[in-house]
């Protein structure tokens, strides 16, 4: 289990990280959303036990991570920008990791060839597009079979056949190695698939967190159209959002769907139709509470 | 096997149970067979492995598959008493209904469907019966 207990972090007078708690169970894949600059990536530098908390604490199985060499062992982090020494192919990449991990298994290293077929031996990494540094620096990471793997925007930049075949990777090692996986990302729609947990973070704080089920359960997005005028819904509902074509209205209701359609059946309707409601649209909808919203503007 | 749509409404792991469930009634997936291993699903779905879990857990509840320890997961056919699910369809084929009825679809003619569709499914191979009825 990852463990942050109410973790601090100011650069100068800048707030980065304001008493933010998580937990990432064992085996779970814990996901982090949050507009840019909401510190995703500080949180994952602190959990990677590269930076240190002002206050708080950053536990792996109750252990804290920083200058940690036991703790850091057992755990990978892919950076958004991944690094290289100058020169290095991929195989001297994997000789140093090999020299530091005390887990990386060779065997794993050579299999995974096979999954990225493009990525050639011989060629100085840091000549090498983003795509294929992100893909190697994948391999190299399942390599040192981590029990912590924190991915920091793992899948940006790459094409989408292989960011299949790193959810693919990932999600059988979640299932077999019972990995725990802290992931920031902004590709929502994927995180749907592979997240047991999601965070979404703005300004340096956890907004909320919840299970996916929970979060997808907690609002429901639902097309009514109503025979007569439409009735005052908000006096019975807490509707988040609604937006009106002619009679349709499209209205984001927080709840259960079978409850909110069980009160909506008391009206006379003519027609009602539960949306699925996407992680993404989830986002937009909590950080609109926040400010952060799209603006109409033409210039 | 398992399709996934990320348009329909349906949470995944429904998605997936439901077309394991399909898989089954359907006679596709035999008595005893074994369901693909979560790891294996996982990772050609690509999805969480816990999602898979779930599905696999409620087609044990409903009795679709029984799990053996340490072997993984199997069919156990289609179970006797469906009223969860039955009950689920004959709300859906309400909703058709009325829906056909205001287009002018005629008694008889739902009838003769209704016989069309026996009649295929009896031509696959039998996998229809009649019991409860």
């Amino acid at each position: 289990m990852i463990e942050g207990i109410e973790i601090c972090k100011k650069f100068g007078d800048f707030t980065a990280l304001d008493h933010l708690s998580f937990q990432v169970e064992t085996g779970t894949v814990y996901g982090l959303i949050g507009p840019n600059g909401a510190g995703k990536s500080t949180l994952l530098r602190h959990t990677a036990g590269i930076f240190k908390p002002d206050s708080g604490e950053i536990l792996y199985d109750g252990e804290p991570v920083f200058e940690n060499h036991g703790a850091k062992q057992k755990m990978a982090f892919i950076p958004d920008d991944v690094f290289f020494f100058n020169h290095s192919t991929i195989v001297d990449m994997k000789n140093y990791y090999k020299g530091i991990y005390q887990k990386f298994d060779e065997k794993v290293f050579e299999e995974l060839w096979a999954c990225f077929p493009l990525l050639d031996r011989k060629t100085p990494m840091r000549r090498m597009s983003k795509g294929m540094q992100k893909q190697a620096a994948f391999m190299l990471a399942i390599s040192m079979r981590p029990e912590f793997l924190m991915l920091d925007e793992p899948v940006d930049g790459l094409d989408p056949v292989m960011r299949r075949q790193i959810w693919s990777i990932l999600m059988s090692e979640v299932s077999e190695k019972k990995m725990s996986v802290l992931i920031s990302s902004h590709n929502l729609r994927e995180l749907e698939d592979v997240c047991d947990h999601i965070g979404i973070m703005n300004k340096g704080k956890i907004l909320l967190q919840h299970s996916l089920e929970d979060l997808q359960s907690s609002v429901t997005k639902i097309q009514v159209v109503f025979e007569d005028e439409m009735p005052d819904l908000d006096r019975e509902f807490h509707i988040v959002s609604r937006s009106d074509l002619g009679k349709v209205h499209t209205l984001i209701i927080r709840g259960d769907s079978g409850e909110i359609t069980d009160a909506l059946n008391k009206y006379h309707l003519i027609f009602m139709e539960v949306l699925p409601l996407s992680l993404e649209e989830i986002f937009i909808y909590e950080l609109e509470g926040e400010h952060y919203e799209v603006k109409d503007i033409i210039l | 096997m398992i399709h996934l749509d990320y348009r329909d409404s349906r949470p995944m792991y429904e998605q997936v149970r439901d077309g394991f469930r399909r898989l089954i009634i359907q006679g596709a997936m035999a008595v005893d067979e074994k369901l693909p291993s979560v790891r294996e699903l996982a990772s050609s779905l690509a999805i969480n492995p816990n999602t898979i879990q779930r599905a696999y857990r409620q087609l044990e509840t409903e009795g679709y598959v029984y799990v053996v320890a340490g072997k993984g997961s199997f069919v156990a056919g289609v179970p006797e008493k469906e009223s969860v699910r039955k009950r689920e369809l004959l709300k859906k084929l309400e909703e058709i209904l009325e829906e056909l009825f205001y287009l002018n679809v005629s008694e008889e003619e739902l009838g003769e469907r209704v016989h069309k569709v026996k009649e295929a499914i009896g031509r696959e191979g039998g996998k229809v019966n009649d019991r409860g009825n």
